[in-house]
């Protein structure tokens, strides 16, 4: 046994291999046991996109040249995705290619190996790869999207370069009286689909700088520029109402409202869920810090939340 | 026929990875999907048109990828909760097989006939989910779409049977293989987390009467099923207009007056569906 074996993988993993390679593919395999390392292997990129958008294994390893698409094609496509994001990719690479094509800037991988190269270099890489994702880093455990460390970070650099943008605060109302009634499994859900709804309606915006963060709980905040904000809070709202409705059990929609306890302890009826937006711009450099934008939110969350509704509130002071 | 046997086969069937697609379709979503001006509604109309692509769609945000299984069941919202990006993957990852086209020839009028035929009953009965009916009368024949891919021998059997015999498709599935699509569709719809309404709609449509959690949206695809059948737009496999269950017509409170209002309402439908043409 060698020494590495000594260290174990707290379960079977499991590992796609994407590349024509046999002779990687063979090594690969070779490894470690099947009951450490479970490597699945397919030939080509576009069949295993589907497996994988279906069945997310522990690790993806990626040939830069595959047969059909480009290796760094397929990684950006998975990891444009926030709830694959946390998937650890490898990149395969000849040192030939890697010397001639130096642009590493978007390239999404986690880590690379040298192709050919012996099996105690590809068994550390692939230990340490596995490994260091399952460390914790700054993003909601629920919806993956980048937690308060990350979101204050952003606010504050664009606050320093003195970008004008659009931040917006959004919540849900009478989340706690559906998460109390319905438990907290059905109100992940919820706040599943919300950050669902506001990524893609943000990402609908394209070529624009953007950014959309998990504050925790029912609170997440966005970033747009700010001639597209108002546009992105309707289209957001509109699909809200939509779809909320759907996680609530057939009676209760039928309704249009829930009965469940309030915060004395008396039952209550409450309406279905609603989304309230807050939404605060900077332009011209005037806000200074971080701690202004969200105070300004708050004042203004209280406006919108006045609407039984969805609703939202953009920050008017600036015609003053 | 021995459990065994019936357990095998069901193994089979589900081992289903590539279920093929119209190209055309293909194209044009791909089309809408790089152009940034258009939105989700237009999206999710071309989609709706394709019971391969809507099926993949509703699969994956039902899948517990997404942390809501079994939620969504409309097609748009689908795509808002997807996104562009998963829509694309699924696209590029889509093989590109007429197998449908060239195996079960008229099959997706069919079904698109179908899908048009059970909305409008839904819309004209009041009910609440009109996109959910719609779907499942889209889906209601994937069953044999999924059967002729898995086990292609059967398949060549039940349709020389319907040839011979004059039966129903269903029946001769029934005959050769100890069940129908309704029944393969009822482990589609569960393999893949879609929502008991449209789970429902698909698995009872030969027998609406049988539902017990959304009686009418099985009714609506029965009813859709049927019409699609009266007016011979497209084919589902055998040439007889199925029996019309009287216990549908009385759970969806229509009469023969409504039926004709329906009928009338569809032939427009028809006409303006069958200028387009995928293929």
């Amino acid at each position: 046994m060698t020494p590495q074996d000594a260290c174990r993988l707290p379960r079977t993993q499991k590992v796609y291999l994407l590349s024509a390679n046999t002779e990687l593919r063979d090594t690969l395999v070779g490894l470690w046991d099947h009951n450490h390392l479970e490597v699945i292997h397919f030939d080509r990129g576009r069949g295993a996109i589907e497996v994988l958008f279906n069945e997310l294994p522990d690790l993806l390893i990626v040939d830069h040249d595959l047969p059909d698409m480009a290796g760094l094609d397929v990684v950006n496509l998975v990891k444009s995705e926030n709830v694959y994001r946390q998937l650890p990719v490898i990149l395969a690479i000849r040192e030939e290619t890697l010397l001639s094509k130096a642009d590493w800037c978007g390239a999404e991988v986690d880590d690379l190996i040298i192709i050919p190269s012996t099996p105690a270099r590809l068994k550390a890489r692939i230990f340490l790869t596995i490994t260091r994702a399952s460390r914790a880093f700054d993003a909601n455990p629920l919806s993956k999207l980048p937690g308060n460390t990350s979101i204050i970070q952003r606010i504050q650099e664009m606050i320093d370069r003195q970008e004008d943008f659009a931040l917006a605060y959004a919540d849900l109302d009478y989340f706690k009286s559906f998460n109390d009634k319905y438990g907290f499994s059905r109100g992940d859900e919820v706040l599943m689909m919300s950050a669902r709804i506001i990524v893609n309606t943000i990402r609908g915006f394209t070529g624009v700088r953007s950014f959309v963060g998990h504050v925790g709980g029912d609170d997440f905040v966005f970033i747009l520029p700010p001639d597209k904000v108002e546009l992105a809070c309707q289209r957001i709202v509109e699909n809200f109402d939509s779809i909320v409705p759907h996680f609530y059990d057939e009676e209760d929609r039928a309704k249009g409202y829930i009965q469940s306890t309030d915060r004395e302890g008396n039952m209550r009826t409450f309406p279905l869920m609603a989304i309230s937006i807050a939404v605060v711009l900077n332009i011209g450099g005037r806000l200074k810090h971080y701690g202004e934008a969200s105070q300004i939110a708050m004042t203004l969350k209280k406006k919108a939340k006045e609407n039984p509704k969805s609703s939202y509130v953009l920050d008017q002071r600036l015609s003053s | 026929m021995s459990e065994d046997l019936k357990l095998e086969r069901k193994d089979q069937i589900l081992a289903v990875k590539d279920l093929p697609t119209l190209p055309k379709v293909l194209d044009e979503v791909s089309r809408l999907v790089k152009d940034p001006d258009s939105s989700t509604e237009q999206m999710a109309k071309l989609i709706a048109m394709d019971q391969v692509l809507s099926a993949k769609v509703l699969k994956m945000v039902n899948s517990p990828i997404y942390g809501f299984p079994g939620r969504i069941s409309s097609i748009h919202h689908a795509l808002v909760l997807l996104g562009f990006n998963v829509l694309r993957g699924v696209i590029v990852s889509t093989s590109v097989m007429d197998i449908m086209n060239q195996n079960m020839v008229g099959l997706w009028e069919h079904s698109v006939g179908c899908a048009l035929a059970s909305s409008t009953i839904a819309r004209h009965v009041g009910l609440k989910d009109v996109e959910d009916v719609s779907v499942a009368g889209l889906l209601h024949d994937l069953g044999k779409v999924v059967t002729a891919i898995q086990l292609p021998d059967l398949k060549t059997g039940v349709e020389a049977m319907v040839k011979a015999r004059d039966m129903t498709y269903l029946d001769a599935e029934k005959a050769l293989m100890g069940f129908g699509h309704d029944r393969v569709n009822a482990w589609i719809a569960d393999h893949w987390k879609l929502p008991p309404s449209i789970k429902e709609g698909m698995s009872y449509h030969h027998k609406p009467q049988l539902a017990r959690l959304y009686p009418e949206a099985a009714c609506c695809v029965h009813l859709g099923d049927f019409m699609v059948r009266v007016f011979e737009y497209g084919s589902g496999g055998d040439d007889n207009v199925l029996y019309l269950e009287p216990d549908a017509l009385k759970k969806l409170k229509l009469k023969p007056a409504d039926l004709e209002t329906i009928l009338d309402q569809l032939s427009e439908q028809f006409l303006e569906i069958a200028d387009l043409s995928f293929v």
